[in-house]
């Protein structure tokens, strides 16, 4: 074969496979309507405002964490939900960091693990500060353990 | 270890142990019947190369790592576009080797691999420094070369090249 | 060692040699920049004739070289060379001057043979210099030294000054690079006190000097570097001070590369033990496989289980 002729690698050999693992098939889509996320999201940005000029940063995490936007059309709501999860994750004190991922729901733990990593993929992104996101990602780790990343990793759901 | 650079190793160090656990291990999430199984993990890094000579001293290093690349199991020959060095871990390699000393040795590899590039920089400003300030001392002076050459060994000794 | 000597090692240990010991030779050895010397008995063990041949030779002819060589060599210069030669010597060991501090400089000034060659067109512009100083303005024509394959010298007198221009290649990236680290040293360390009264040396890379901008045949590439020597009247008037800034000068090119070189050497040893650290670290994560069999005193095997 000549050496110019690889267009085969180009091919799409998953189309000709039957047993072809898709992404729909990974997991249940959200039930809920694209536009209908992108409200919410907006709605919970709006308590996230609200909770931290009281000084609550366990309640505005909470919020923002809780059921949160998935699925390959929910790419702007994911994105709102990164930035206000970056604002909140940016006004905390460190030294209240320990105690506020202590606090969380397990479930939550696991969301903001992924925020975390998609933060760190984005770096420079609207107020996404590396370092802010490491010492999260360390205490995070220190509380939630190795399984929180695996599940944050694993999780088709994606952030 | 730098203290800038602390806190980032330790994420990827975490990272790393979590990615190797999933190793041979079915995906229990998603609640989807056909589970893919993980059976390598690639790491690709990408090297501070704030100028020229760091990067081609970075070039030169992964270079030079990557011709010896039979000898370093789980080092890739290229690296992945857009990054300068890639490591692949299959679940051969899990088999035979210790988790935690693999992401050990990617860690010191991270580690070394800055330093290293930061000392041959330095050296090579210091021995450009050398070479420029003999010489032209000795053309400045008029003096023979001997005396020249005599002092700036006291300065400064070529000992790397000396047979082991 | 860190600057180069100007003599060549070879011609100096053998006659040293020789003249202790003479015995039947016949020697080919080369110099920097392709520079090549036979050095041979005739009919008896005490006359030797020593023949250069470099590749600039006719340049260099032009621009006195033969005047140069008879000054310091006198009688010793046969009028006709060793063919495939430029120039030979030849050299009684019994006629030489007596063993001592004499001996020794007749030795070291024949070990210059090629040093003195390549003098010629820096004296032809110490010289003309001196000419112009008086007329205030003006300068000499651009000699030009062709001594390797690609690269030259290009030598010019002014009223004032004599500048010294070097053309010369970075075959690959790595050198063009450390090229630039060591000649921006040259150019800074004139700011040390101690150096201050140095030639000023200047370079670009690619973009010829203005001197040399008009001279036909200029290479026009990314590879090409060009370093300038301006030469004031304090680096050559005296005449011991002249014939030091020549020596110096006339082996820039090499000394440069060779400290390239040097530091390309330096960093594969530093590379190659980091490797070797690297190998230490991972070998670390291999499992123990006991690869020898292990025996009781009464010659059963032990089994793992």
């Amino acid at each position: 074969m000549a050496p110019t002729d690889v267009k085969f690698r180009k091919i799409d050999v998953d189309a000709y496979d039957e047993d072809v693992l898709l992404e729909t098939e990974l997991y249940d889509p959200d039930p809920r309507d694209p536009q209908q996320v992108i409200e919410e999201t907006k709605a919970r940005a709006a308590a996230v405002r609200s909770s931290l000029s009281k000084g609550d940063i366990l309640g505005a995490l909470v919020t923002i964490l809780d059921n949160p936007p998935y699925g390959s059309n929910a790419e702007e709501a994911k994105n709102l939900t990164l930035q206000t999860v970056v604002t909140v994750l940016n006004s905390t004190k460190a030294t209240d960091i320990p105690n506020v991922v202590r606090s969380l729901p397990p479930e939550a733990q696991d969301t903001l693990m992924k925020y975390l990593y998609k933060g760190m993929g984005m770096p420079g992104w609207g107020d996404v500060s590396g370092s802010v996101l490491l010492g999260w990602h360390e205490k995070l780790t220190e509380v939630a353990g190795t399984g929180c990343i695996v599940r944050a990793m694993t999780d088709r759901r994606m952030a | 270890m730098s203290n800038v650079l602390r806190p980032y190793l330790a994420a990827v160090r975490s990272t790393l142990t979590a990615a190797l656990t999933l190793e041979n291990f079915p995906s229990q999430v998603g609640g989807c019947s056909s589970s893919p199984s993980v059976n390598s993990i690639r790491v690709s890094i990408k090297i501070k190369q704030a100028d020229e000579i760091e990067r081609i001293l970075c070039h030169k290093f992964t270079r030079f790592l990557m011709q010896r690349a039979e000898s370093f199991i789980v080092l890739r020959r290229k690296p992945i576009k857009g990054y300068d060095i890639s490591f692949l871990i299959t679940n051969t390699h899990t088999e035979s080797m210790l988790k935690h000393k693999i992401v050990d040795f990617i860690i010191q590899f991270m580690e070394d691999v800055d330093r290293e590039i930061s000392e041959m920089k330095l050296s090579l400003n210091a021995r450009a420094r050398t070479v420029a300030e003999s010489y032209l001392t000795a053309v400045s002076l008029g003096i023979g070369y001997r005396v020249v050459t005599r002092l700036k060994c006291i300065l400064w000794s070529y000992s790397a090249f000396a047979p082991a | 060692m860190i600057l180069l000597e100007p003599h060549n090692y070879i011609i100096q240990t053998t006659l040293v040699d020789k003249f202790s010991k003479p015995t039947t030779l016949d020697v080919q050895f080369v110099d920097f920049d392709g520079v090549r010397f036979h050095l041979s008995t005739l009919d008896r063990k005490t006359v030797l004739l020593l023949s250069m041949h470099i590749r600039c030779w006719d340049e260099l002819v032009r621009y006195g070289a033969q005047d140069v060589l008879r000054r310091e060599y006198g009688s010793l210069v046969q009028s006709q060379p060793e063919s495939d030669y430029n120039i030979s010597l030849l050299i009684d060991l019994e006629k030489a001057p007596p063993e001592g501090e004499q001996r020794d400089a007749f030795i070291h000034s024949i070990a210059l043979m090629k040093r003195n060659a390549l003098a010629a067109p820096f004296e032809l512009a110490f010289k003309k210099q001196k000419e112009l100083e008086n007329s205030s303005s003006g300068q000499g024509d651009i000699m030009a030294i062709h001594y390797r394959d690609e690269e030259a010298i290009y030598i010019q007198a002014a009223h004032d000054r004599v500048t010294v221009i070097f053309s010369t290649i970075f075959r690959e990236e790595t050198d063009r690079i450390f090229g630039k680290v060591f000649l921006q040293e040259f150019v800074d360390a004139r700011r040390l006190p101690q150096i201050q009264n140095a030639p000023q040396v200047l370079f670009t890379n690619r973009d010829p000097p203005l001197e040399i901008r008009h001279v036909p045949g200029l290479r026009d590439s990314e590879d090409i570097g060009y370093v300038t020597f301006v030469l004031f009247p304090p680096h050559f008037s005296n005449p011991h001070v002249a014939a030091g800034t020549v020596s110096h000068i006339q082996l820039f090119r090499n000394y440069l590369h060779y400290h390239i070189k040097c530091s390309k050497a330096y960093m594969q040893s530093r590379m190659r033990h980091r490797v070797s650290e690297f190998q230490k670290v991972l070998n670390r994560a291999k499992t123990e496989v006991a690869s020898t069999e292990r025996k009781t005193v009464t010659g059963r095997t032990l089994q793992t289980r």
